[in-house]
């Protein structure tokens, strides 16, 4: 007999789910009917800079997105679930659709975090999350003239090297004396800053914005930073981070984690055996991700589950990371802090020529726990796949004369 | 004939004089030791201090037939005019080349309590004679000063059973040498070993067996333990009218602004190097030697490794004072194990170490010191030199179950079974099993696995496929 799956959110996760549903099926047990608050399917997120400073062929590819023709999916575009009713196992959708479920899954995924800060949402203030976003600021962007990035993390970095190349003045406001604070180190995070000094992007470490500034007419003018310093802007970017999208369960009272996130265990059930939830809302044990490889991997667990494979768990420490913008190469993998009891770290840096590897191994030397790399992570695919691992092979990066060849 | 005159005995002059022996020179050596003792090694007195050597084991070899070495013999003018140094008894001797080997003297402190009647109060003892290490009577040891000699002393001291406390000025015991991360572990051992460590301290009274601190603390000292360093002993050299700037100065030939004045050891200073301790006097003593036996050579300073002497610990610091003029690149390579109390910090330049601490890693601070010494390249793989593991090549497999792409879960069992069946490129590899399709970061790993396949002689796919598609991926059609 054939069961419905409701999947609420069709981001890249929520689509991981259904492919892996379809590829394990034998015949047709599940039909999927999928509510995306978008108007467009599933799109690779991580490539939203792509689409403001790359060509026309990936503009279109990101745009629009292929979906295979699967009569057992129903894709409903631009039609969000507005309630969920666990008692009567069934979700309403906007528009007044309702729609009954066997299994239920949230992939609702995050929304960006704006700070609270006056005039945060003033004319000229954008977050950077949503194809939508990057076209509004690619639409106010006007070359020459001063912007503010919020946040010098991944995406305040990709956000930050796309207006540069949309050729504004960009300043990057980052409130630790870091970019990239969660997976770099102090070395790393010099490499980095060093690199983007030098493509003209303006670094402001351990401040905050504390208020943004309106002209005439209310428009941003500028940023006064928490020292009291001004600066002139018309176009400010938040990247400052994201919250789970939690409130739909919230108020289908499912429990919510403390700080924040659907709560699931490692199977991502929540406390309902109808309902999951994977991604960016999840919090597995209390703790969110927000980065896509976490999420392929729950929405596998779930797919297993669904499928009557249950053995499989979330264990996902996956937290590695590579970015590459305006030619800056860094990648963080692992247990790049070396938090594991007794870990041993190598490090290689070579700062003329702004380049800086480090490897985290277990207290018998061999044992590769993680690491970082910046300046050149070519090594990245080659360690990354040794996680956990007697490291057997010296990537050509972290060997001396090799790296010089480039 | 050059009749050659050495002012000092310490470990400079005694090689000194033995080189020039070696060298074939026999015309007239006259040594003269302020000291009532033969020469000696200077640089294991903790160890006799503490009881662990007797002080005859310290002695140094005997010296060259010929020399004529005087002990007790204290010169208290040189006439330059005459080419003549005084001794305090009314002797004389003439020289047509002067040696000054004067050697440093301990730094006192100027603390109120430490000086006493015009000497040092009895209670207080700089560690830097034979003399001073007569045994300590009972009660607690302060030493005052965390720099090499100080932590040696604290160590050996406390091994033969004394209270012992270090009160050291820095952040952290041997300071000027090591970094803050070796310092660090050194700090953490001596409190282990049940030294007393007192850091970022300074002293401002010493009375009554008391020695009294900054912040108002005290520390009891029955000794006072004085290890603050030692300066220059320039006295006689400034009385003669030469120059003298933070130690005797002279040039690559190790010459005085006066040519029949040398200078060399501890009292020297050449260029900004002054310090440094015995390689350096070696060095100078070797090549003042050839020189004054018709060589050529020329002094350049020596590339120091300083080592603390202790059986318990392996701590090093490497520093060469002019690295070659390279355009190599500049790299520096860090290790850091904090469980096990394990440090490495390297400044490379063209491959070889300018710049480097080791601690608690004996093996490669055998083998990096080796390297250092012979200003040889280090081997490519920095790691296993530090972790006395052979070395690693840039190329071999990932183990078959090791993921290669994390979007899609592809192993490379996955990939090779993949290969087999026919896919050669990585096109074909990604429709095949998904590698590569996500977001693109393995293409370059999932390159070299193709590569490396095609390069292999052919096997039998039939088995191989069947055992690799066992652990490969979920994925895998």
């Amino acid at each position: 007999m054939t069961r419905t799956l409701v999947l609420i959110g069709h981001g890249m996760v929520g689509k991981r789910l259904i492919e892996a549903l379809r590829a394990g099926e034998h015949g047709n047990d599940w039909r999927v009917v999928a509510l995306a608050e978008e108007a467009r399917p599933a799109y690779d997120r991580t490539l939203l800079s792509s689409y403001l400073t790359g060509g026309d062929a990936e503009r279109s590819a990101l745009l629009t997105p292929s979906v295979p023709d699967d009569p057992a999916v129903r894709l409903m575009l631009g039609t969000p679930a507005v309630r969920v009713k666990p008692g009567r196992r069934v979700v309403h959708a906007a528009g007044g659709e309702r729609v009954g479920y066997d299994a239920l899954v949230f992939a609702t995924g995050a929304r960006p975090f704006v700070p609270p800060v006056p005039g945060h949402d003033r004319p000229g203030c954008f977050a950077y999350r949503t194809l939508d976003d990057a076209e509004r600021v690619r639409r106010a962007a006007r070359p020459g003239r001063p912007a503010v990035v919020v946040g010098g993390g991944v995406l305040g970095l990709e956000a930050a090297a796309a207006l540069r190349a949309l050729g504004m003045r960009v300043h990057l406001v980052e409130r630790s004396d870091r970019l990239m604070a969660a997976q770099l180190d102090a070395a790393a995070a010099r490499v980095l800053a060093a690199f983007v000094a030098g493509l003209g992007v303006r670094v402001h470490h351990a401040t905050t914005v504390a208020s943004v500034d309106g002209g005439p007419g209310g428009a941003v003018r500028g940023v006064t930073f928490a020292g009291g310093a001004t600066l002139p802007a018309g176009l400010i970017v938040f990247a400052a981070g994201v919250r789970p999208r939690d409130e739909l369960a919230t108020a289908a009272g499912l429990t919510v984690a403390p700080r924040g996130g659907i709560a699931v265990d490692d199977r991502c059930r929540t406390a309902d055996p109808h309902i999951w939830a994977i991604g960016d809302c999840a919090a597995v044990h209390g703790r969110c991700y927000g980065l896509v490889n976490p999420g392929y991997r729950m929405a596998e667990v779930v797919a297993a589950q669904l499928l009557g494979r249950g053995g499989k768990t979330f264990t996902g420490s996956d937290a590695s990371v590579r970015l590459k913008v305006m030619g800056a190469d860094v990648a963080s993998f692992g247990d790049a802090h070396a938090r594991t009891p007794g870990a041993v770290e190598f490090a290689q840096l070579d700062r003329a020529a702004g380049r800086y590897a480090k490897l985290v191994l277990a207290a018998d030397g061999r044992t590769l726990l993680g690491g970082i790399l910046a300046g050149d992570a070519r090594a990245y695919p080659t360690l990354r796949a040794m996680l956990g691992r007697e490291l057997t092979i010296m990537p050509p990066g972290l060997l001396a004369g090799a790296a010089s060849g480039r | 004939m050059t009749r050659v005159v050495v002012v000092g005995a310490g470990p400079a002059a005694h090689r000194f004089v033995e080189c020039l022996h070696r060298r074939g020179h026999r015309d007239p050596v006259v040594m003269l030791g302020a000291e009532r003792r033969p020469p000696y090694n200077r640089m294991l007195l903790a160890s006799v201090l503490a009881g662990a050597l007797p002080a005859e084991a310290v002695t140094l070899p005997d010296l060259p037939a010929g020399v004529e070495a005087y002990r007790s013999a204290t010169v208290t003018s040189i006439d330059r005019a005459t080419r003549t140094v005084h001794l305090d008894d009314g002797r004389r001797f003439r020289y047509d080349a002067l040696v000054l080997a004067t050697g440093a003297r301990a730094v006192v402190p100027r603390v109120p309590g430490i000086r006493w009647r015009g000497g040092l109060s009895p209670q207080v003892r700089p560690l830097r004679t034979l003399d001073s290490c007569v045994a300590l009577g009972p009660g607690p040891v302060c030493v005052l000063g965390g720099g090499v000699l100080g932590v040696e002393a604290a160590l050996a001291l406390r091994r033969a059973g004394h209270r012992v406390t270090l009160v050291h000025r820095h952040p952290y015991p041997v300071n000027r040498h090591l970094d803050a991360a070796a310092g660090t572990l050194l700090a953490r051992h001596l409190a282990d070993r049940g030294v007393d460590v007192r850091l970022e301290r300074e002293a401002v009274r010493y009375d009554e067996g008391l020695l009294v601190l900054r912040d108002g603390e005290t520390v009891a000292a029955n000794t006072l333990l004085l290890c603050a360093g030692a300066r220059p002993r320039v006295e006689l050299a400034r009385a003669a009218g030469l120059a003298v700037a933070g130690g005797i100065v002279v040039d690559d030939r190790l010459r005085t602004d006066d040519p029949h004045v040398y200078a060399i050891g501890d009292c020297a200073r050449y260029g900004r190097e002054s310090g440094g301790g015995v390689a350096r006097a070696w060095a100078q003593a070797e090549t003042l030697a050839a020189l004054l036996t018709g060589g050529r050579r020329r002094y350049e300073p020596v590339p120091a490794v300083v080592r603390l002497r202790d059986p318990e610990l392996s701590v090093v610091a490497l520093d060469r004072p002019r690295p070659r003029a390279a355009d190599g690149r500049a790299e520096t390579v860090t290790f850091t194990d904090p469980a096990g109390r394990r440090h490495a910090a390297l400044e490379v330049l063209a491959g070889r170490i300018v710049r480097g601490v080791l601690y608690g890693l004996p093996q490669a601070t055998a083998a990096a010191t080796q390297l250092f010494d012979r200003d040889l390249p280090l081997p490519a793989d920095r790691l296993a030199l530090l972790l006395g593991t052979p070395p690693r090549t840039g190329t071999g497999d990932l183990p078959d179950d090791a993921v290669v792409c994390f979007c899609n879960t592809v192993t490379r069992a996955g990939i090779v079974a993949a290969w087999r069946r026919g896919c050669r490129d990585r096109a074909a590899l990604g429709e095949a099993t998904r590698a590569g399709t996500g977001c693109g970061t393995c293409v370059a790993e999932v390159d070299r696995i193709c590569e490396r396949l095609g390069a292999e002689p052919a096997r039998g796919p039939a088995t191989e496929t069947g055992r690799l598609l066992a652990v490969g991926s979920g994925v895998t059609p």
